[in-house]
């Protein structure tokens, strides 16, 4: 493997870490219909905690 | 072009880890408000039970209880209910810096976990906004 496929991996997965570019017709959007929703950050945990101690402490 | 790989290396290490070693949102101090709402909703959690159980109040994709019978002191508990959930959301939004977007996210994933620990014949709006008895 040479130093340009090196380079070409690494700029790979920098870009891949930090962009999301969506392609298609923007006059036909993509929708996507689901009853969960994307945890971020640990968010559902910590809602998860709250209501637990609001059941418990009943 | 050795100098530059390494230049590389070095930048990757110190910018790549930065994502991955992110801070959970999460309560980082209980306020006296939050407790105070905490506990008042411990107080009320029984009663709320039971009017959920009765058909009379569901959880809405919110994150928060709606009145689905016209009951004047039902009204009443759901506004307190709602109330103190709101101070809770506004809480977490403020202490991790999320803006209104975050905070709409607060209330979908509460909302969620409340449609999750619904128990059955109970009332849940789901995401798309449709009310169905879990």
């Amino acid at each position: 493997m040479n130093y340009r496929s090196v380079i070409f991996i690494l700029w790979m997965a920098v870009i891949a870490g930090c962009t999301v570019k969506a392609v298609g017709d923007p006059n036909r959007p993509i929708t996507i219909n689901a009853n969960v929703v994307v945890d971020i950050r640990g968010l559902k945990k910590t809602a998860v905690g709250i209501e637990d101690m609001v059941a418990k402490g009943a | 072009m050795k100098r530059f790989i390494s230049l590389f290396f070095l930048a990757a290490l110190i910018f790549l880890p930065r994502g991955a070693q992110a801070e959970n949102y999460d309560l980082k101090q209980i306020t006296p408000a939050v407790q105070q709402a905490i506990q008042s909703r411990q107080a009320r959690f029984s009663q709320l039970q039971h009017l959920k159980q009765q058909g009379v109040i569901g959880e809405d994709n919110q994150g928060m209880v709606k009145v689905l019978k016209d009951l004047p002191e039902v009204k009443n508990i759901a506004a307190g209910e709602n109330q103190d959930r709101e101070i809770i959301y506004q809480t977490i939004a403020e202490q991790n810096g999320l803006g209104p977007v975050g905070i709409a996210k607060v209330r979908e994933i509460f909302a969620e976990v409340q449609r999750g620990k619904a128990k059955p014949g109970e009332s849940i709006q789901l995401r798309s906004g449709e009310w169905v008895q879990k």
